[in-house]
C-alpha cells in the first residue's frame, strides 16, 4: 500500500570514450510492486556533446509504484550506446544502480561497463565498431555470479532522481 | 566381595600403616572406616550393581557433617577416569608412588597376577560393565533429579578446585615419597617432616586438612576404580612410568636439588604390540565387517517378511553402505535386545531417505567455462538504429527464429472405400490383434493374480499368532483391510482374464469368418494369416493350481458369507428383540383395548393400524457352500483357461498369398485398379496455415502409404495448433479432403530425436459408393448373403508421426519462451489427463491433482505411483506449499505490507492504474483524490456496467431487438479491433514529437528557393490578390478546450426553393411530366412555359440563411435574397473533443456531425392595430427549414478541409415553396445545370489550427491469399502509385476478421430482394432505382468511426446485411453486386468524391452511356453530370480484374471508361499474369427474412411518442399543442410518399392539404431517413428548428412512417408542421 515516487531525470553521462552516447533506460522492480503510472523503461535521444565531453540527455523519469512490500526496491539498469559517424549504433556501457530509498532528491552516479570480448572482437571493435553484447541484459541486474565476465570500465552516467515515500511509516519502515 | 579387590585392600592398609603420619592417619582411618561400612553393603547383584552404588550408598552417609563432602568427592573422582582423565592418573600415581618402587610393584605385580587370574576367570563380566556405561549414566540421570543435576555441577567444580589442590600436594608428596630411603635411613619423609613441618604456621595445616581429607577420599576412590577395572592397570603402569619421568624433571628443575640422589634410571617399560592387542582384544569389540545372516536378525523361528512383496509401500531407504551397513547390524547384536532395531525384513530398521530427489537450491553451475549460458556475449555489428523496432531495455533481443520438426512417417487406413470385405476383416483383425499384443504386454491378469496371491500371504502371516509386535487391533484392521483388498482384487482379476478371454475368442472368430470369406469367393485378397499355437501345460500342475485357486476363493466367499451372515444375524437378533417388544406392548395394549373396548366398542377396529406393525424378521439363511462351489466354478469356467487346455497364443503374420489379378474376378480387378489409381498426401497446417504437404504417394495395396518425410517449420510464434490434412486423388481428378487430423503440440522437453513415432486417428465423414468389390463408406455392406446383418463403415485410418522441437546448433532446443503460450492452451492441459501433464510446465494447482487422485482411485501402495503420492502429501499436507520451483523471492509472503487482495482493492490505486491502462472511462481523469475514502465507490460503476453488460444485450436504448444486438456486436468488433492496435497507437513518429521549421533550401522545391523567396521580399504588395498560406499543422497532444475551432465558409447556394404566393389557393397540378430523372437524356419537355406567366410579378422572394449546427452550437449568417444568394461569410463553432481528449484517436472517433441548414426567413406584420402603423413596426420573424447538408466531422479530419458544392437535401415535399426556377433563367444559358434538379450550397469547411490526421496503421495483416498473388498486387501498387502517386489503387483489403482479402473476391453477382424484382416486373430501369434505393437505405456507418481509423475492415454483403450499418464501400459492393445479378454491366468505381473523400461509387453501364451511382444515397449521375459528386476516378474493380485509370486525366467527366483499352487502364490480371479463378469470400446467395409487419408499427409508434416528447423538451417555456387532425392527415399522407419515392406527389398533397385546414397558415416538410437509431432522428428533427416557433397559438403535426423492407431494412418518414391559424 505504500507509494513511490521516482521522479527525475537522466542527465548524462561522461566519461565515455565514444561521443553521441544515448541511452536506453530501463527499472525493474519486485514482484512486489505494481507500476501505477509512468512508463517502465524509455531511451533518451543522441546527445553529441559541443563543449566539454559530457553528453547531456536531461531525459525524464516519472514513475509512481505502489507496492506490497520492500523486496525488490526499483533498480534502475541502463545502457550507453554510441552512435557513430554512419548512424550505427554500438554499445558503450551497462550499469546498474538502486533507486535511492530515502525520500528527497539524490544526485547518482552509475558507472557502465561493458564487455570485453575476445582479443578478435576487441580488434574488431576498434576497427569496424560494433562489439560484443550481453546476450541476456538482465544480468546488467541480477545477481549471477559475474566473474567469468571480463569487461571494460565505461563512463559514468549522472542522474538525478527524486523520491517522495507515502504510507511507509505506516508498515513500520522509517524513512 | 572381588578377591582382588581384597587383595588390593589390604596392600594400601598396609602402606597405611606403614608410612601414612599420624594425621593422615587418622583421617584415613576415619575414611576406611567409611569405606569398610560400605563395603559392607550387599553386592549380591553382581559387578553390574555396582554403578548404581553411590546411589544407594547416599543416603545413609548424609548424616555426617563432612561426610557429605568425601562423599561427593568420591563420587566425582570415581567418574573420574571416565569424565576427567588426568585426574586419577595424577593423584594415583602420587599415591602409587608412596612407598618404596621395589616393593610396591612387586606388590601390585603380584595382586595384578592374582587379578589377572581372577580374571580370567571371570572374563565377562568386566565387558558388561564397560558396556554398560551408557546405560549406568542413564540410571544416574533417571534416578537423580533435577538438584541432583546441578550438585553434580557444583561437585565437578570443586572436584577441579581439589584437583589442583591435591596437585600440589601430590608433588609434595612425590618429594616425600621419593625422599624414601632404604632401611635404616631417615626417609624422606622424615627428613622433610623434620625439616618443615615445625615451620608449618598452625592456620595453614588447619586449612589443609579439608583438602587432605578430599584427597584421601579421592584416593581411596581411585584405588576402588582401580580395583574395579582392573583391566586398566595395564595402561596405568606404563603411565606410572612415564609420570616417573615426570617426577624426575619436577625434582630436576630444582625443587630439591638434593633428590637425585634417590632416583634410579629404569628402562622404558614396553609391552609388545601383540600382547597389547591381545589385552585390547579382551577390552575392545571390533564388530565384523562380515553379513550377518539373516535368521539372527530374527527371532526365532520367523520367516523374514516383505512388506513390499505384499504390496504396502514402502519407501526408498537411505543408502548406506553395504560394509556400514553389516558393522552395524554386528555391533547391533552384540549388544542387548539388539534385536529391536531389526525389522521384520531382517533389515535394520530405516525411515525413508530424507533426501529430496531434487535439489532445492537451483544446481551450481560447475566450473566449466561452457556453462556460462547466462553471461554469453554475442559480438554485434554496429546496426543501423531500426525504427521499427522499438528496442527496449530489458525486453530482450527479439526471439530468434524456433524449429518444429514433423515426421510424418507414413498413414495406414483401418477403413477405405475401396477396403473389399476381406479387407474389412483383415483391419478388424489386424486390430483384434493390436489389442491382444498391448494387453499381453500389459498382462494386467498376471499381475493382479500377483497381487492377490500377496494379498493372501498377508494375511496368512497377518493371522499367524507367532507375530507378536504388533498389537492386536492394528493386525486385524490389517487384515480386513487386506480382506477387502483381496475382495477387489479378485473382482479385478476376473474381469481381466474374463476379457482376455473373450478376446482371444473374438479373434478366432474373425479368423474364422475370413477363411470363410476367402473360400467363398475364391480369391485372396490380403496377405494376412493367424496361426495360433499351443502352449502345453502340465496337466497335472495345472489342475492343481485351478482347484486350489478355487478352493481358495470358495474359502474367500464363505468367509465373507460368514461375515454377513454373522452380521445379519446380528440385525435380526436386534431386530427381533424390537419384534418381541413391541409384540408384547401389543399384547399389553389388547388387553388394554379389550377393557376399553368393553367400555366403548367403537374405538375397537381403528387401533392396530396406526402404528404400523413390524413384520417378523426372518433369520436369515445360512449360506450353502455347495452353491457358491457351484458358483464359483461356473465363474472360472466362464473366465478362466480350463485345467489341462493348451494355452492358446495367436499370431499374426504377412506370409499368406494374395490371389494374382489374372486369377480373380472382374470386379476384383476393378477394385484394385481402382485402388492403384488412388493417391494420398498429407498438408502440414500450422495455426491454420498451410506450410507444406507431402508428395502424393499411392495407395498400396495393403492400403498403406509410406512418407517418411520429414518437415522443419520455422515458426515464431508459440503453435497455436497443428493439423494434417489428409487429401486423397484419384487419378487426375480432383483431389478430395478426406480428414483432418489435429497434432498434439509437443511438450516443451520434447526434442527431435527423442519423440517417439506416435499413431493418431482420423475417420472422414464422406459417403462413397463403388461399382466394385470396395465396400465404400458411409454405406451399408453386409457379410451375408442375404443382406443382414449390415454395416456402416467410414472411412477411417491412422498417421503415424512425431513432432519434436529442434534442436540448435549449440544443442539449446529451438523452442519459443513459454510466455509466448497462451492461457487457453494452459487451460486445456490442465484439462488433460493429469499424470500426463505433471512435468509439463504451467501445471502448479496440486489440489487438482490430489483430487483427481483420489477421484481414480490411484493405487497409493503402487509403487509406480509413489512419486506422484509423496508429491501430493506433501502439496496437500499443510498450507505450506511446496513448488517443485526454485523461489527468487523468499520470504515475500512473510515480509508483505499486505495482501494482494488489499492492494487491489485500493480504489486510489485502481483509479491510477485505469487512467494509465487508458480505459474509455477513466482516460482523461484528473486529479485522483489521495486517499481512498475520498474515492466514491460510484467512479467505477459505470466501468464495472460496462465489463458486466459485455454480453448482455440491453434493448432499452434500442427500439429494436435487432438492431441492438448488432449494435453489440459491433461493440465487441470494435473492442477486439481497438485492442489489437493499442500498442500501435502509441507509436510516435517524429513529427509527432519534434515539430520543425522547414528551413529554407535551395534545392526544395516550391516556394522553398532560397533565392527566389529573396526576391519574394522585393516583391510588390498586393493586398488585392490573396495567396493561400500553408498552415501549420498541430499535433495532438498540447491541445486544450476552445483550442480548436471549426471554419465554415459558406460562399453561395443556386436555386433555393422560393415561396409560393399564398394567393393562389388551389393550383392546378402542372408538374407532372417529369417522371423519372433522366440526367443521361433530360427532355427538354420537362420545362413547360406554360405557368411561366403566373410568376414576374407576383415572384415572392425569398429570404435565405444559413445556420451551421455543430456539437449544439449554432451560428448563422446574415440573411441575402433570393434564391440565389451569396453569403461569402465565416462561421466559427468551437470544437469539444469527447472527454477533452485530443488525441488523434479520440479525435477520429467523433460521430458528430456538422449540420448546415438553409433556412428562409419570412417577415409577419404582426401589428394588431392598424392606427400604429405609422408609429411603429411589428414583425415576427419565422424561419422555414428548406433543406440541409450534413457532413460528418470525421470527414473534416480526415479531409482537413472540405471546398466544393454539395447538393442541398431538400425534403421532397416542401409546403409553401416551389422550385420554380427555371423560369426565371429560362434562356438555357446554363443547360447543364438545369439538368441536375435540386439546390445547391458552395462551402468551404476546415478546422482551425489544422489537426495531422492520424497515419492509418500499416500493419501486415494475415492472409490466406496465395503469396504469388499478394507479392503481385504489391508490385502492381508500387507500379500504381509510381505513375500517380494520388489515384486510389485498391487490390487487397481486410475482412472484417483481419485478413487480407483480394479485392475482387468481394464482387460475384448477388440476388436482389425479390419483393423489389416484383415492383416493376416489366421496367427495368425503375427496378434498379428501388435496387439503388435498398441499397441506400441500409444506414451508413464509417468504420474510421467505428475503428477509431485504425483500419478499413470491409464487410461481405451478407456481414454487411446482418449489421445493417457499413459505409460506402459496403453500400457499394452491395449495389455492385445486385447490379451484377440484374445483368448489367457494373464496376467499383475508387476514387474520390466530395464530401466523403477517398471512397468507392458504382459504375454501371448501359446501353450506350455510363452511370455513376452513390451507393449511399442511391443517386445516379450521368457520366457527363457536373454535380456527380465523384470527382476523380482511380481504379475500376470487377469481379475479376482491377483497371488503374493511366489516363491523362482522372475527372469522370474527361476520361473514357472503356476498360478494354490497355493504353487507358492498366489491368491487374493480364496475359503474363492470368486470372486464376478467385473464388468469392460473398455467400452463394443472400437470404432475406421479411420483416415483421406488427414490429415495424409498434416501432413507429414509438419513435413517434419519442419525437412528440422531444420536441415538447425542446420548448420549455411554450406549451406544445398539437393538431391531431393535421397529424392524421399527414399520416396517411406518408406511404404514399414512400411508394412514389417523393416524386409527384407534392402538388396533389398540398391541394389536399389546403382543402383540409385552410384556415391554418401551414409549413412542414418530411424528412426522410433510413433507420439505425433513434438518436440521429431525432437529431435530424431537432436540427430542422420546427420547434423554435414560439408564436402563441402554434400547433404541431408530427407523423411518423416506417416503410419495412426486406431483411429489416427501415425507410423512416418523418412529417413535421407546424400551423399557424390564419385570422
Amino acid at each position: 500500500m505504500a507509494e513511490v515516487h521516482v521522479i527525475g531525470q537522466i542527465i548524462g553521462a561522461t566519461g565515455f570514450s565514444e561521443s553521441s552516447l544515448f541511452c536506453k533506460w530501463g527499472i525493474h522492480t519486485g514482484a512486489a510492486w505494481k507500476l501505477l503510472s509512468g512508463v517502465r523503461e524509455g531511451q533518451t535521444q543522441v546527445d553529441t556533446p559541443q563543449v566539454g565531453d559530457m553528453a547531456y540527455w536531461s531525459h525524464p523519469i516519472d514513475l509512481h509504484f505502489a507496492t506490497k512490500g520492500l523486496q525488490g526496491w526499483p533498480k534502475l539498469h541502463l545502457q550507453v550506446w554510441s552512435q557513430d559517424s554512419f548512424g550505427r549504433c554500438q554499445l558503450a556501457g551497462y550499469g546498474f544502480c538502486h533507486v535511492p530509498s530515502s525520500p528527497g532528491t539524490h544526485q547518482l552516479d552509475c558507472p557502465t561497463w561493458r564487455p570485453l570480448g575476445s582479443w578478435q572482437e576487441q580488434l574488431a571493435r576498434a576497427f569496424v565498431g560494433g562489439g560484443p553484447q550481453l546476450l541476456h541484459a538482465d544480468t546488467i541486474y541480477s545477481g549471477a555470479d559475474r566473474y567469468r565476465l571480463h569487461t571494460a570500465a565505461g563512463g559514468t552516467v549522472r542522474l538525478d532522481l527524486g523520491l517522495l515515500l507515502r504510507h511507509f511509516d505506516r508498515y513500520g519502515v522509517e524513512c | 566381595m572381588n578377591p582382588n579387590e581384597e587383595k588390593v585392600k589390604i596392600i594400601t592398609e598396609e602402606f597405611t600403616e606403614n608410612d601414612e603420619d599420624a594425621q593422615v592417619r587418622r583421617q584415613k582411618k576415619k575414611s576406611r572406616a567409611q569405606r569398610q561400612q560400605r563395603k559392607k553393603q550387599p553386592r549380591t547383584p553382581g559387578p553390574e550393581e555396582m554403578v548404581s552404588e553411590n546411589c544407594h550408598v547416599g543416603p545413609p552417609l548424609e548424616p555426617g557433617e563432612e561426610k557429605p563432602d568425601t562423599h561427593l568427592l568420591s563420587t566425582t573422582a570415581r567418574r573420574g577416569p571416565r569424565s576427567l582423565p588426568p585426574v586419577p592418573s595424577t593423584s594415583r600415581t602420587g599415591f602409587a608412588e608412596f612407598s618404596m618402587r621395589e616393593r610396591m610393584r612387586e606388590k601390585l605385580q603380584a595382586a595384578r597376577s592374582k587379578a589377572e587370574s581372577a580374571l580370567l576367570q571371570e572374563i565377562p563380566t568386566p565387558r558388561p560393565r564397560r558396556l554398560r556405561s551408557p546405560s549406568e549414566r542413564e540410571s544416574e540421570t533417571e534416578f537423580g533429579t533435577e538438584p541432583s543435576k546441578e550438585i553434580q555441577g557444583t561437585q565437578q567444580e570443586d572436584d577441579l578446585k581439589s584437583y589442583t589442590r591435591v596437585k600440589f600436594h601430590d608433588s609434595v608428596r612425590k618429594l616425600k615419597s621419593k625422599s624414601q630411603a632404604p632401611p635404616g635411613f631417615p626417609s624422606a619423609e622424615e627428613a622433610y617432616n623434620f625439616f618443615i613441618f615445625n615451620f608449618d604456621p598452625g592456620p595453614e595445616e588447619q586449612e589443609e586438612k579439608p583438602t587432605v581429607i578430599c584427597r584421601d577420599g579421592a584416593n581411596q576412590e581411585e584405588e576402588e576404580g582401580e580395583e574395579e577395572g582392573p583391566a586398566q592397570t595395564g595402561d596405568e603402569t606404563g603411565e606410572e612410568g612415564l609420570l616417573d619421568g615426570k617426577d624426575a624433571e619436577d625434582f630436576l628443575l630444582g625443587l630439591d636439588p638434593t633428590a637425585h640422589n634417590f632416583v634410579t634410571v629404569r628402562a622404558a617399560e614396553y609391552e609388545s604390540t601383540h600382547i597389547r592387542l591381545q589385552k585390547e582384544k579382551e577390552v575392545l569389540f571390533v564388530p565384523s565387517r562380515l553379513t550377518v545372516p539373516t535368521y539372527k536378525k530374527l527371532p526365532e523361528n520367523v520367516q523374514p517378511r516383505f512388506l513390499e512383496d505384499e504390496g504396502l509401500y514402502i519407501g526408498a531407504r537411505p543408502e548406506v553402505a553395504r560394509n556400514n551397513q553389516n558393522i552395524m547390524e554386528n555391533r547391533l547384536l552384540m549388544q542387548e535386545s539388539g534385536r529391536k532395531w531389526f525389522g521384520d525384513d531382517g533389515r535394520v530398521l530405516a525411515l525413508p531417505s530424507p533426501i529430496k530427489p531434487s535439489p532445492s537450491r537451483p544446481p551450481q553451475f560447475t566450473q566449466e567455462l561452457s556453462n556460462k549460458a547466462e553471461l554469453e556475449t554475442l559480438y554485434k555489428k554496429a546496426t543501423k538504429y531500426i525504427h521499427r523496432h522499438q528496442h527496449m531495455i530489458g525486453s530482450g533481443d527479439p526471439p530468434g527464429n524456433f524449429q518444429l520438426d514433423i515426421d510424418i512417417s507414413g498413414l495406414i487406413f483401418t477403413h477405405h472405400p475401396c477396403f473389399s470385405r476381406e479387407h474389412v476383416l483383415a483391419s478388424k483383425l489386424a486390430q483384434l490383434y493390436d489389442q491382444y499384443l498391448a494387453r499381453h504386454q500389459r498382462n494386467k491378469a498376471k499381475f493382479l493374480t500377483d497381487k492377490l496371491q500377496a494379498l493372501r500371504n498377508a494375511v496368512q502371516t497377518g493371522l499367524n499368532p507367532e507375530k507378536s509386535h504388533h498389537s492386536l487391533d492394528t493386525t486385524q484392521t490389517n487384515i480386513n483391510e487386506y480382506k477387502s483388498e483381496i475382495r477387489q482384487t479378485r473382482k479385478l482379476r476376473d474381469a481381466e482374464q474374463e476379457k482376455d478371454r473373450t478376446l482371444l475368442k473374438n479373434i478366432i472368430k474373425v479368423w474364422k469368418e475370413m477363411k470363410s470369406l476367402r473360400e467363398f469367393q475364391r480369391f485372396t485378397n490380403t496377405p494376412l494369416k493367424l496361426v495360433l499355437r499351443k502352449e502345453k501345460v502340465d496337466q497335472k500342475a495345472d489342475e492343481e493350481a485351478y482347484e486350489a485357486e478355487i478352493q481358495a476363493e470358495i474359502n474367500e466367499l464363505l468367509e465373507e458369507h460368514a461375515e454377513e451372515y454373522a452380521q445379519k444375524m446380528e440385525e435380526y437378533k436386534t431386530s427381533h428383540q424390537q419384534w418381541k417388544a413391541w409384540k408384547k406392548a401389543q399384547r399389553a395394549k389388547k388387553k388394554k383395548n379389550k377393557q376399553a373396548a368393553e367400555e366403548n366398542p367403537d374405538e375397537e377396529g381403528g387401533e392396530p393400524f396406526p402404528e404400523e406393525e413390524p413384520v417378523k424378521p426372518i433369520p436369515p439363511e445360512p449360506t450353502d457352500t455347495a452353491i457358491i462351489e457351484q458358483q464359483v466354478r461356473e465363474r472360472a469356467v466362464h473366465s478362466r483357461r480350463r485345467p489341462g487346455e493348451p494355452k492358446l497364443v495367436p499370431e499374426l503374420t504377412l506370409a499368406g498369398n494374395t490371389t494374382p489379378n489374372e486369377q480373380c474376378p472382374r470386379v476384383e480387378v476393378l477394385r484394385r485398379e481402382d485402388v492403384k489409381r488412388r493417391s494420398v498426401y498429407l498438408k502440414v497446417l500450422f495455426n491454420n496455415k498451410e506450410v507444406s504437404r507431402t508428395v502424393s504417394r499411392q495407395l498400396g495395396a495393403d492400403f498403406r502409404v509410406h512418407f517418411g518425410q520429414i518437415f522443419n517449420l520455422q515458426i515464431f510464434n508459440w503453435p497455436e495448433s497443428l493439423t494434417l490434412q489428409v487429401y486423397e486423388t484419384v487419378g487426375h481428378s480432383s483431389t478430395t479432403l478426406l480428414a483432418e487430423v489435429f497434432l498434439p503440440i509437443p511438450e516443451t522437453t520434447l526434442v527431435t530425436g527423442r519423440a517417439p513415432i506416435e499413431e493418431v486417428e482420423f475417420s472422414s465423414s464422406q459417403h462413397v459408393t463403388l461399382d466394385h468389390e470396395g465396400v465404400g463408406s458411409g454405406v451399408p455392406f453386409s457379410f451375408e448373403a442375404d443382406g443382414s446383418n449390415q454395416l456402416i463403415l467410414m472411412t477411417s485410418g491412422k498417421v503415424s508421426h512425431s513432432v519434436a522441437w529442434a534442436i540448435g546448433e549449440n544443442g539449446i532446443p529451438l523452442i519459443p519462451p513459454l510466455s509466448q503460450q497462451n492461457i487457453g492452451f494452459r487451460s486445456a492441459l490442465k484439462r488433460a489427463d493429469a499424470i500426463s501433464s505433471i512435468g509439463t510446465s504451467g501445471l502448479t494447482d496440486m489440489k487438482k491433482l490430489a483430487k483427481w487422485a483420489a477421484e481414480s482411485k490411484l493405487d497409493p501402495n503402487d509403487p509406480n505411483n509413489a512419486p506422484l503420492m509423496q508429491l501430493i502429501s506433501i502439496a496437500t499436507s499443510g498450507e505450506s506449499y511446496i513448488p517443485n520451483f526454485f523461489r527468487i523471492e523468499q520470504l515475500q509472503q512473510e515480509f508483505n505490507f499486505v495482501s494482494d487482495e488489499e492492494l487491489s482493492r485500493s480504489k486510489r490505486f485502481r483509479l491510477l492504474s485505469l487512467r494509465s491502462q487508458e480505459v474509455p472511462e477513466f482516460r482523461n481523469y484528473k486529479q485522483i483524490p489521495i486517499y481512498d475514502r475520498e474515492i466514491m465507490e460510484k467512479v467505477f460503476q459505470d466501468y464495472e456496467k460496462r465489463l458486466r453488460d459485455r454480453n448482455v444485450i440491453e434493448t432499452k436504448d434500442h427500439l429494436d431487438a435487432h438492431r441492438a444486438t448488432v449494435a453489440k456486436y459491433l461493440q465487441q468488433v470494435r473492442e477486439s479491433v481497438v485492442n489489437r492496435f493499442l500498442i500501435a497507437k502509441h507509436h510516435f513518429l517524429l513529427t509527432d514529437l519534434v515539430a520543425e521549421e522547414e528551413v529554407p533550401n535551395i534545392s526544395s522545391e516550391g516556394s522553398g528557393i532560397l533565392g527566389l523567396s529573396l526576391f519574394k521580399l522585393a516583391e510588390q504588395k498586393r493586398p488585392l490578390k490573396p495567396r493561400r498560406k500553408g498552415r501549420k499543422k498541430v499535433t495532438a497532444q498540447n491541445l486544450s478546450d476552445g483550442d480548436i475551432k471549426l471554419l465554415v465558409n459558406i460562399i453561395r447556394a443556386y436555386d433555393i426553393p422560393v415561396r409560393k404566393p399564398i394567393v393562389s389557393k388551389f393550383q392546378q397540378p402542372s408538374r407532372s411530366s417529369r417522371t423519372f430523372r433522366e440526367p443521361h437524356a433530360a427532355s427538354p419537355s420537362a420545362h413547360s412555359p406554360a405557368h411561366s406567366a403566373d410568376y414576374p410579378l407576383s415572384q415572392v422572394l425569398v429570404r435565405p440563411f444559413v445556420e451551421v449546427s455543430f456539437q449544439r452550437t449554432i451560428c448563422h449568417t446574415t440573411t441575402a435574397e433570393g434564391p440565389n444568394p451569396s453569403w461569402n461569410e465565416e462561421l466559427e463553432l468551437p470544437f469539444r473533443a469527447p472527454n477533452e481528449d485530443y488525441s488523434t484517436a479520440s479525435l477520429q472517433s467523433v460521430k458528430d456531425d456538422v449540420y448546415i441548414n438553409i433556412f428562409d426567413e419570412v417577415l409577419y406584420d404582426v401589428l394588431e392595430d392598424d392606427r400604429e402603423r405609422g408609429s411603429g413596426i411589428h414583425t415576427r420573424i419565422e424561419r422555414h427549414w428548406l433543406g440541409c447538408v450534413k457532413i460528418p466531422f470525421s470527414t473534416i479530419y480526415f479531409q482537413t478541409r472540405i471546398d466544393g458544392t454539395f447538393k442541398i437535401d431538400i425534403p421532397p415535399v416542401l409546403l409553401g415553396y416551389s422550385k420554380e426556377h427555371n423560369m426565371i433563367m429560362e434562356r438555357g444559358f446554363d443547360y447543364a445545370r438545369s439538368l441536375s434538379e435540386g439546390s445547391y450550397i458552395t462551402l468551404f469547411i476546415t478546422i482551425e489550427p489544422q489537426l495531422v490526421p492520424a497515419e492509418p496503421v500499416r500493419e501486415k495483416f494475415d492472409s490466406q491469399e496465395d503469396e504469388k498473388l499478394l507479392q503481385a498486387t504489391e508490385k502492381f501498387q508500387a507500379e500504381c502509385a509510381l505513375k500517380f502517386p494520388h489515384r486510389q489503387c485498391l487490390t487487397t483489403v481486410i475482412d472484417i476478421s483481419g485478413k487480407t482479402v483480394f479485392i475482387t473476391r468481394y464482387l460475384k453477382p448477388l440476388n436482389p430482394p425479390p419483393e423489389l424484382l416484383n415492383v416493376y416486373p416489366n421496367n427495368s430501369q425503375a427496378t434498379t432505382e428501388l435496387v439503388a434505393r435498398y441499397v441506400s437505405l441500409i444506414p451508413f456507418l464509417p468504420d474510421s468511426v467505428s475503428f477509431a481509423g485504425i483500419c478499413d475492415l470491409w464487410s461481405t454483403s451478407d456481414q454487411f446485411l446482418d449489421l445493417l450499418a457499413g459505409d460506402e464501400e459496403e453500400h457499394a459492393v452491395l449495389l455492385c453486386n445486385y447490379f451484377l445479378s440484374l445483368g448489367k454491366k457494373a464496376w467499383l468505381v475508387m476514387g474520390n468524391a466530395i464530401p466523403e473523400g477517398p471512397t468507392a461509387y458504382v459504375l454501371s453501364r448501359e446501353k450506350n452511356h455510363y452511370l455513376i451511382w452513390n451507393p449511399c444515397s442511391g443517386h445516379c449521375y450521368g457520366q457527363y453530370d457536373t454535380f456527380c459528386p465523384l470527382k476523380t476516378v482511380g481504379c475500376l474493380i470487377g469481379p475479376d480484374n482491377i483497371w488503374f485509370n493511366i489516363q491523362e486525366h482522372d475527372s469522370p467527366l474527361r476520361i473514357n471508361f472503356d476498360v478494354t483499352k490497355p493504353k487507358l487502364w492498366k489491368s491487374f490480371f493480364s496475359r503474363s499474369l492470368p486470372y486464376p479463378g478467385l473464388s468469392s469470400v460473398q455467400p452463394e446467395e443472400l437470404i432475406y427474412q421479411r420483416t415483421d409487419k406488427a414490429a415495424v408499427a409498434e416501432l413507429q409508434d414509438r419513435i413517434e411518442k419519442i419525437l412528440k416528447e422531444k420536441i415538447m423538451d425542446w420548448r420549455p417555456r411554450h406549451l406544445t399543442r398539437w393538431n391531431r387532425y393535421c397529424t392524421s392527415t399527414l399520416r396517411h399522407f406518408l406511404p404514399l410518399l414512400e411508394s412514389s419515392q417523393g416524386d409527384d406527389v407534392e402538388d396533389e398533397h398540398r391541394a389536399e392539404l389546403l382543402k383540409q385546414l385552410g384556415d391554418y397558415r401551414f409549413s412542414g416538410f418530411p424528412l426522410h431517413m433510413p433507420y439505425s437509431e433513434v438518436k440521429p432522428l431525432i437529431e435530424a428533427v431537432y436540427s430542422t428548428g420546427v420547434h423554435n416557433i414560439d408564436v402563441p397559438n402554434v400547433e404541431f403535426a408530427l407523423a411518423v412512417y416506417i416503410h419495412p423492407y426486406p431483411k429489416n431494412v427501415l425507410s423512416v418518414w418523418i412529417y413535421v408542421a407546424s400551423l399557424i391559424r390564419n385570422r
